[in-house]
């Protein structure tokens, strides 16, 4: 079920493969990047900046990027928290 | 490609006014808005010769099966698809330019070509400028068509120096800045008297007058060659092709 949804996301155009993102980096720090389902997009911690993805295509020009609002930053870490403590 | 009906105007050297395309910004407005004829000027104007020399370029870049490939500035993905025949279905190639429209065209393509190796291409918009590669990632680089047009040379040649594997090549195809006064007067006419009549016909002719400038404003091939060693690589040469009007620098790490 998981792996046809991510198929069908694929045909949207909206997610990026995987090997594409493992190779991707963020252009300005070179560090790596976080893959955001919704919105689909490019996360860079590195500098708390998103990169977005549109029609499957990854825009990483420095100025396509987005701060980060810290609230979005404090969402994802307590979600990681979250799943660290229900394990 | 168009047929199309009409007789190239025989205008006296044309005072078109000069539009600057200074910044960045300016180039990506550029090609996006050439985008949708990009393909079939290039065929009108190179009398469909741009296909040798682009095939030509991806030889020298020595990219081959299982390669993980780049073709800077791939515009609608000329020298991505010839780069993907070469890494084949164990390859991966990446297509990299700042126009959206460029890269739509491209992608639209890939699905109207279907070829199944072209599976192994990925569409990414990014600057060749700040690239978002690892260091040492890719076999081969290709840029056809680029170089003239990125806001600054030395940090692009920088950045493809960064992303090579050591021992890969970069194979860099483009006008070539003529240092022969006959080579240089008969490209000049070429643009004043074929490109930009014909290029006014699809009503880029402020586009197409670009391209005189960016050629007056580029390097030849001996300081090309000077800026590749400058930026580390170990190895630069510059090759002339079709009696001078077009160049290709091949770089090693």
């Amino acid at each position: 079920m998981v792996r046809l949804s991510k198929w069908l996301l694929k045909e949207a155009g909206t997610v990026v493969d995987k090997t594409l993102s493992d190779i991707l980096v963020c252009p300005l720090s070179k560090q790596a990047l976080r893959v955001c389902e919704e919105p689909p997009s490019l996360i860079s911690d590195s500098i708390g900046v998103s990169f977005p993805i549109k029609d499957g295509i990854p825009c990483l020009v420095p100025t396509d990027g987005k701060i980060l609002d810290t609230d979005d930053t404090m969402k994802h870490d307590n979600a990681a928290d979250d799943s660290a403590n229900n394990k | 490609m168009h047929s199309l009906q009409f007789s190239v105007p025989l205008l006296p050297t044309s005072r078109f006014k000069r539009h600057s395309v200074r910044c960045a910004s300016d180039r990506q407005q550029l090609f996006n808005r050439i985008a949708p004829v990009y393909d079939n000027l290039n065929d009108l104007l190179s009398l469909g010769q741009h296909r040798i020399w682009k095939r030509m370029a991806v030889s020298w870049s020595g990219a081959k099966t299982g390669d993980s490939l780049l073709d800077l500035c791939c515009g609608s993905g000329d020298l991505t698809f010839l780069m993907s025949e070469k890494a084949g279905a164990d390859g991966k190639v990446i297509g990299l330019d700042f126009s959206k429209e460029q890269l739509s065209i491209a992608s639209s393509r890939r699905y109207l070509l279907s070829k199944a190796c072209y599976n192994n291409i990925e569409w990414v918009e990014g600057d060749a400028l700040d690239l978002p590669f690892s260091n040492g990632y890719f076999d081969a680089i290709t840029m056809g068509y680029g170089l003239r047009n990125v806001i600054d040379k030395r940090r692009a040649m920088q950045e493809m120096f960064r992303v090579l594997k050591p021992g890969s090549r970069v194979s860099i195809l483009d006008f070539n800045k003529s240092m022969q006064p006959f080579t240089a007067l008969f490209q000049e006419w070429m643009i004043d008297n074929v490109v930009v009549p014909t290029a006014t016909v699809y009503g880029l002719a402020k586009e197409y007058q670009y391209l005189k400038t960016s050629i007056d404003e580029f390097l030849t091939g001996k300081e090309l060659e000077k800026l590749a060693l400058d930026a580390g690589f170990s190895y630069a040469r510059h090759y002339e092709i079709s009696g001078g009007l077009m160049g290709d620098l091949v770089a090693a790490r």
